[in-house]
C-alpha cells in the first residue's frame, strides 16, 4: 500500500491532515525550509506535532530543503541530533552536498531528495540512489508509464507529487524572480547564540530563488500578464501557462507503476482546503468509490481534478 | 586535419546550436565552442539530434584549432536518454574535449558509461556551494558553471574551498529558467509559423519596465549580462574560463562581441585595462534591452553596478503608440 504524505504548514494543519487520513505529514523547520516563513513550524511546535503524530503511529517528516552557505551548514547540522532524539526519521533535502554530508554523518536517517532537486528521469533517480537518498520526489507531470521505467532503479523509494501547481518554469530551475528583485535575508536566529546582539547585522544567507530555500522569495512574476513582442512589434498580452495538477484519476496507475509514496503539495493551504484534499486522496487510495466515501464527498475546486492546461 | 588548440592562459567560449550557425560564424576570437541547444529537442537543426552534424561540427572546430565541447539537455525526460547516450557516444568518438552537463542523471551516464569524457557542469545543475562541487567533482566533473544567482564573493568562497576552475558568463543573455512546455506552439496557427521556426524569431516578454527573452522552452534575461569593465577583477580572482552566451544570437553578434572581449581580456591579463570607447559602442549596439551584471554583485540580476550603466537598449522605450 502506498503512503499518503500530506503537507502541514501549521500545527493545526498537521492535525487536520492526520484526521483526514494522511499516513505521514511533512513540515518545515522554521528558518530551514524552502519557501521561507510560508508554513514553517517553530521548534516548540514541531515537538508538539511530533508527539501527536507519533502517538497515532504515523510519521512526521521534516523539510530542511534550503541550500545553506558554508558557515550556516554547521548550525543546521546542530539540529539533526535533537531531531533524531525526538523520533524524527525522515529529512527532506534539496542540495546534493547537504544530502551526501547527512548520509555520511547520520547513516540512520532517512533522506528524501526534494522535488527541488529536479529529478525526472530514471538516471536522475539512480544518481540520487547512489548519493545515498532513500527516496526521491518526482513531479506529477511524470506519467505512470515513466514511473514504471523509473521503478527499475532498485534501492530507493519513489514519491510522486500528485497534487501540485505546475508553473511554466520547472521547479528548481527558475531564477526569474531574483532577476527582477532580490530580497536579501539575514542569517537565521542561531547566530544569536554566538554572541551577536539582537538587531545587529549578522550577515546574509544565500539570496535568490526559491531553490535556495528559506531566503528564497517567489514574487509570482510568472503569474502576471506579459506583453509579447516580436522585435519591436506587440503581438499579444498573455500569462505563462500554469496549471493545478491533481492526478486523482491516476492514483491506482501510479501505485501499480511503483510509486511508494503519494505526496500532496501545499504547506500554505488553509485547513478548510487541506482537509478535503487529504480525505479525497485517502478515499481513492483505499479504493472507496464516490458512493462508498464516508460522509459528504470532499468538496474540491473543479480545477483540482483536471490536468488539462 | 585536426590541430590542437594553442596553449592558452584563458579561454573565451560560446555556444552554437546548429551546423548552419556554426558555418556562418566567424569564430576567430573564441577558443572553444559548446555545440547544441540545451532547451529543446525540436530546435532547428539542433546538433544534439543530428549525429552527422555533430561529428561535422566537432571536426570543423578541430580544423580551426578550437576546443569542441558538446552541450546536453538541461531538463531531459526518460525518452531523451537513448538520444543523449548517442550524443555522448558521438562526442567521445569524434574527439570532443568535454561535454557540458546540466542534469545530474546525465552526469551519472557520462561518468558510468563514458569515463574518458571530461564533463563541465552547466548553470542549470544548481551548483551553489562547495559541498555541491565536491559531490559532482567526485563524478568526474572538471569545470563548473556556478548557478547564475551566485555573487562573485560567493563564487570565491567555493573556489577558496575547492580549488576548482569555474566558468563564468561574462556577456550575453543569462538563462533564467527552463520549461517542459513551449508556449510558442500556441501561436503556430495564429501567426502561420510552424515549429521550429517560431523560436527563431526575436521574441521578448515585457512586464512594465523590464523584459526577458523567450526561446520557447527557455527564458533568458532581456538585458545582456556585461562584465567588460569588471574583467580585471575576474582575472584577479583567478578566473580563466569565460563564456559569451550567444545561442539565440546572430553570427554578427557572436563575432563582434567576442572581438571586444578578446581585446579586453588580453589587456586585463597583461595589466591595467583601459577601456576603449569603441568597445562600448559595439556592446550597446547589440543590447536591445540594455546591460546588466547578472547576480555577480549581490544585486538583482537585471541591475548594473559600474561606471557604464548608460547602455540602455531601445526596446524598453517603445511607447504604446508604437505597439
Amino acid at each position: 500500500m502506498a503512503i499518503l504524505l500530506a503537507p502541514g504548514g501549521s500545527p493545526e494543519a498537521v492535525h487536520a491532515a492526520l484526521d483526514a487520513g494522511a499516513d505521514a505529514v511533512y513540515v518545515g523547520l522554521k528558518g530551514w525550509s524552502r519557501g521561507g516563513g510560508r508554513g514553517e513550524l517553530t521548534w516548540e511546535q514541531l515537538v508538539t506535532c511530533q508527539h501527536r503524530v507519533a502517538s497515532t503511529g504515523r510519521e512526521l517528516q521534516i523539510a530542511i530543503n534550503i541550500i545553506p552557505k558554508r558557515q550556516e551548514r554547521a548550525w543546521l547540522f546542530e539540529y539533526i541530533p535533537p531531531l533524531l532524539d525526538l523520533g524524527i526519521r525522515t529529512l527532506i533535502v534539496n542540495d546534493v552536498g547537504i544530502l551526501r554530508w547527512l548520509r555520511r554523518q547520520f547513516p540512520a536517517v532517512r533522506l528524501t531528495a526534494s522535488i527541488g532537486c529536479g529529478a525526472e528521469t530514471v538516471s536522475d533517480v539512480a544518481f540520487f540512489r547512489d548519493l545515498g537518498a532513500d527516496a526521491v520526489v518526482l513531479p506529477g507531470t511524470v506519467s505512470p508509464d515513466e514511473i514504471r521505467e523509473i521503478r527499475a532503479v532498485q534501492g530507493i523509494a519513489i514519491e510522486v507529487m500528485v497534487h501540485m501547481v505546475e508553473e511554466f518554469v520547472l521547479l528548481g530551475k527558475c531564477w526569474m524572480p531574483s532577476y527582477v528583485h532580490l530580497k536579501p535575508s539575514p542569517l537565521p536566529e542561531r547566530a544569536h547564540a554566538s554572541g551577536i546582539p539582537e538587531g545587529a547585522d549578522r550577515g546574509l544567507r544565500l539570496t535568490g530563488s526559491m531553490k535556495r530555500g528559506g531566503v528564497g522569495a517567489c514574487f509570482k512574476i510568472c503569474q502576471q500578464p506579459w506583453e509579447l513582442f516580436e522585435n519591436d512589434r506587440w503581438r499579444d498580452t498573455r500569462l505563462f501557462p500554469s496549471r493545478q495538477i491533481s492526478r486523482m484519476a491516476e492514483v491506482r496507475a501510479y501505485v501499480e507503476a511503483g510509486a511508494g509514496i503519494l505526496k500532496l503539495q501545499g504547506r500554505s493551504l488553509p485547513i478548510e482546503q487541506l482537509r478535503p484534499l487529504v480525505r479525497r486522496y485517502r478515499d481513492i487510495l483505499d479504493g472507496r468509490s464516490a458512493t462508498q466515501m464516508v460522509g459528504e464527498p470532499a468538496a474540491l475546486p473543479v480545477s483540482w481534478t483536471v490536468i488539462g492546461r | 586535419m585536426t590541430t590542437e588548440p594553442k596553449a592558452m592562459n584563458y579561454e573565451l567560449n560560446t555556444s552554437i546550436a546548429n551546423l548552419r550557425d556554426l558555418r556562418a560564424s566567424d569564430l576567430s576570437a573564441y577558443d572553444a565552442i559548446y555545440l547544441g541547444d540545451i532547451f529543446c529537442r525540436l530546435y532547428e537543426g539542433n546538433f544534439l539530434e543530428r549525429s552527422e552534424d555533430l561529428r561535422e561540427g566537432i571536426h570543423i572546430l578541430h580544423d580551426q584549432g578550437k576546443r569542441a565541447y558538446v552541450a546536453t539537455y538541461a531538463a531531459p525526460r526518460n525518452d531523451f536518454l537513448p538520444r543523449i547516450r548517442k550524443v555522448l557516444e558521438v562526442a567521445a568518438a569524434a574527439g570532443a574535449h568535454a561535454v557540458e552537463v546540466h542534469n545530474l542523471g546525465i552526469l551519472k551516464i557520462a561518468h558510468d558509461e563514458f569515463p574518458g569524457l571530461p564533463t563541465h557542469i552547466g548553470g542549470f545543475a544548481n551548483v551553489y556551494t562547495d559541498a555541491g562541487v565536491e559531490v559532482l567533482g567526485g563524478l568526474g566533473a572538471v569545470r563548473f558553471t556556478p548557478n547564475y544567482e551566485l555573487s562573485l564573493d560567493e563564487i570565491h568562497e567555493i573556489t577558496a574551498a575547492c580549488k576548482v576552475p569555474m566558468e563564468l558568463l561574462v556577456h550575453g543573455k543569462m538563462p533564467l529558467g527552463i520549461s517542459d512546455y513551449c508556449f510558442l506552439l500556441e501561436y503556430e496557427e495564429k501567426w502561420g509559423v510552424k515549429c521550429p521556426d517560431l523560436c527563431q524569431k526575436d521574441l521578448f516578454l515585457r512586464q512594465g519596465d523590464w523584459a526577458m527573452k523567450s526561446v520557447g522552452k527557455g527564458i533568458l534575461s532581456g538585458k545582456d549580462v556585461c562584465m567588460l569593465e569588471h574583467l580585471p577583477r575576474l582575472v584577479a580572482d583567478d578566473h580563466r574560463h569565460f563564456r559569451i552566451e550567444t545561442v539565440s544570437e546572430t553570427p554578427v553578434y557572436r563575432r563582434e562581441i567576442a572581438a571586444v572581449y578578446r581585446r579586453a581580456l588580453a589587456c586585463a591579463m597583461e595589466g591595467p585595462m583601459e577601456q576603449d570607447p569603441d568597445w562600448w559602442q559595439v556592446l550597446r549596439s547589440h543590447a536591445r534591452v540594455g546591460l546588466c551584471n547578472g547576480f555577480y554583485f549581490g544585486k538583482s540580476g537585471m541591475d548594473y553596478a559600474g561606471i557604464r550603466p548608460e547602455a540602455l537598449g531601445s526596446f524598453l522605450t517603445i511607447s504604446p503608440s508604437m505597439q
